[in-house]
């Protein structure tokens, strides 16, 4: 999942596009012309009474300079000093898209492009500590299931209960099925009470009863 | 003197309750918990848990957030004592003779003497906190426009050039800070600046959002980046209580490192690391056994601890006297402070009495706490410690969404964070530290305004704005730092500090 092989340091030479420093000085270059970009609209005013677009300007001529400065660094180190750039995909990658998942669900609403139903914590907390979990390939999914279910019953009882944040908890159309009488704190303690059952259960289903509890 | 105890009478009253007890409780020992944990320092903590303390009114908020800072700081010398990785940089040295002595089966006695000199360099730094800040605010009571200016300039001049690392990064860093302080609504006009027609931004980045991806998240990727390293912890911690010829043996290394840590937080810049590095060449020059440093000497772990916790404490001094946070763990107080509406500066001892000297006599609970509460549940910590970060990932990754979205109730803010976590990790990898970026958004703002009213002062006369001779002076002070930062000798040091970091 390496974009370039890491070797150790200059071990041999690092073409000048993968350098770190010129990579960066370039990302630097870029934000000072996103920036002025931005400000072309706002009012530059006068010195005596500056106006929106005056600092921004000036910043992004700052950057410029000191982003450049990077890259003309990064252009003419000895190309034993020059140290490429690696990322890992798999972790930013799954992380994202755990962490999306939550946010296009946990209330519902309208993103951009498409429209999302309202899941809750019930259903968005197992499945961002199941994914997020995935990030890392030493992931295995018996202890993930375990720790999802486990993790999302003492959320709630953590944040919902005793901190009374207020996060949506279930899904829209089963928050509707909740009798009145019983009410919603009620139904919120009975979810973590099954969620944390659940997760005991498959604690011992996966990895047999612990030790400290056979008579 | 009468004056000095009078305040802290106040602030006892109002730490003493018994809502704000509890919150300083929490707040030590979720910091300790999560501070405990193999590469996640206090920023890294703060980050992750600042929108749990949103929940309270601003003074707990205030004191649980304090409480969670010392927890981190003191689960960070944990670590470092018990399994030689330093889960933040001022706690590398301590790993030195700390573990050392670990490895000889005298890991409690090292923890013991790492808690008591810092709860000792604590109080210390409690009432030099106490004691200054009154005059200081009084004297910031009096800048002017320009004055501040010139201060603020300083203050991020010098935090970037102690904080060591290229000094070209950190000032690239540092203005997309401040660029990123000035996206939304203008101040004054109220019309979008910089949000290239998102709603989402007409509001600005918030800074916990960005502290959350920038430190949080990105700290995780980093972490997943690196093949698990398995923290070796042994079983056997031994007596935590130092005997009478460990407490002598370490009295001088305690009173120097807290005076010591005390005098540097008080500069901006990465204080309680800079302090802790200072602290142990001090101890090793001074000892009459230089030759036992690295091999478990105590005076190696009592001393630096003292300075770091003194310095800890006293980097508050700039953020509650002058408004100014030096550090990036400051920058998110600060950042809390005002989302409570206190905005932090010399005013809030006169505002905000209560609350001013609330912090301030809670940082010696805080230290007190960790003492009776941490020493005796060390070996939970131990356990902790224990569980595979395969495991705790997930954990933490939860955490942030959910306490991210209950501040205001916003997706965008939870994708924010995503993306906010991918940018620190390139960042980190392009080998530029986010931490003055930080620094930038939260004085951006008041930097723009200081230059703006300054220089409607003097009628835009640039020569009227530098004559006031308090600002000449401190904007030349900044040249003379920026300039000796570039200097070899020194520029040499400072990538000394940035690789031990």
């Amino acid at each position: 999942m390496e974009l370039e092989p890491t070797g150790p340091h200059g071990s041999r030479t690092v073409p000048r596009y993968a350098r770190v420093d010129v990579i960066g000085g370039a990302v630097m270059v870029f934000i000072a012309g996103l920036i002025w970009y931005g400000a072309i609209g706002l009012a530059v005013g006068n010195i005596t009474n500056f106006g929106p677009g005056a600092m921004p300007r000036v910043l992004a001529g700052i950057l410029l300079l000191a982003g450049g400065a990077v890259l003309v660094h990064g252009l003419f180190q000895r190309p034993g000093e020059a140290e490429p750039l690696t990322l890992a995909l798999r972790p930013p990658l799954i992380l994202t898209i755990a962490i999306f998942l939550f946010a296009l669900f946990i209330r519902g609403g309208d993103f951009w492009f498409l429209t999302t139903p309202r899941f809750g914590i019930m259903v968005v907390g197992p499945s961002t500590v199941l994914i997020a979990g995935l990030a890392t390939p030493e992931a295995n999914l018996k202890e993930l299931l375990v720790l999802a279910f486990g993790l999302t019953a003492a959320a709630l009882l953590v944040f919902s209960d005793l901190l009374g944040v207020p996060i949506p908890v279930f899904p829209r159309g089963l928050e509707n099925m909740i009798p009145p009488s019983f009410g919603l704190d009620a139904a919120v303690r009975v979810l973590y009470l099954v969620y944390g059952s659940v997760a005991a259960a498959f604690y011992v289903i996966f990895f047999g009863v612990p030790e400290a509890l056979r008579g | 003197m009468a004056e000095l105890f009078n305040h802290l009478i106040l602030g006892f009253s109002v730490v003493l309750s018994v809502q704000n007890v509890l919150l300083c409780l929490v707040g030590c020992l979720v910091g300790t918990m999560i501070g405990v944990l193999p590469g996640i320092g206090p920023l890294a903590t703060i980050a992750i848990l600042l929108p749990i303390t949103y929940n309270a009114e601003p003074i707990g908020s205030l004191i649980m957030l304090a409480g969670i800072y010392y927890g981190s700081q003191y689960g960070g010398s944990t670590t470092a004592i018990l399994v030689n990785m330093p889960g933040e940089s001022s706690s590398v040295v301590t790993t030195l003779d700390g573990h050392a002595m670990a490895r000889q089966g005298r890991a409690g006695k090292a923890l013991g003497i790492a808690a008591i000199g810092s709860f000792i360099a604590g109080t210390f730094a409690t009432l030099v906190v106490a004691g200054i800040a009154v005059p200081l605010s009084r004297l910031a009571l009096g800048f002017t426009a320009g004055n501040y200016f010139a201060v603020m300039v300083l203050g991020l001049s010098l935090a970037i050039v102690l904080a060591g690392g290229s000094l070209l990064k950190a000032f690239c860093m540092l203005l997309i800070g401040v660029t990123m302080a000035m996206v939304g609504a203008d101040q004054i006009t109220a019309e979008p600046r910089l949000t290239f027609g998102s709603q989402d931004l007409y509001d600005g980045f918030g800074i916990a959002i960005l502290a959350m991806g920038l430190f949080g998240i990105a700290e995780i990727l980093r972490n997943l980046e690196n093949p698990e390293r398995r923290p070796f912890a042994g079983d056997v911690v031994g007596g935590l209580l130092p005997d009478r010829k460990d407490m002598r043996e370490s009295a001088g290394a305690i009173a120097r490192g807290s005076l010591l840590g005390a005098i540097v937080g008080i500069i901006p810049g990465n204080g309680a690391t800079l302090s802790s590095f200072a602290s142990y060449v001090l101890e090793k020059r001074v000892s009459s056994h230089p030759e036992r440093f690295g091999k478990g000497a105590i005076q190696g772990v009592a001393g630096p601890e003292s300075a770091n916790n003194a310095a800890a404490q006293t980097t508050f001094v700039p953020l509650l006297t002058l408004g100014l946070p030096s550090t990036a763990t400051m920058a998110l107080v600060g950042g809390a402070m005002t989302l409570h509406g206190v905005v932090p500066g010399p005013q809030v001892i006169d505002l905000h009495p209560d609350l001013f000297w609330g912090v301030v006599t809670s940082m010696w609970i805080g230290n007190l706490m960790l003492v009776i509460i941490n020493l005796p549940l060390i070996g939970i910590w131990v356990k902790f410690l224990k569980v595979p970060y395969r495991l705790l990932f997930p954990m933490i990754v939860l955490i942030c969404c959910i306490g991210i979205y209950s501040v205001n109730s916003r997706p965008s803010d939870v994708i924010q964070v995503a993306l906010f976590g991918v940018i620190g990790y390139v960042l980190h990898k392009l080998k530029f530290e986010p931490a003055p970026l930080l620094l930038g958004l939260v004085l951006g703002g008041m930097l723009e305004d200081n230059l703006r009213r300054g220089l409607i002062l003097s009628h835009g006369n640039v020569l009227v704005f530098l004559s006031d001779p308090l600002t000449l002076a401190l904007l030349l002070v900044t040249l003379v730092v920026l300039g000796s930062a570039l200097l070899p000798a020194l520029g040499k040091r400072r990538e000394l500090l940035a690789e031990e970091d």
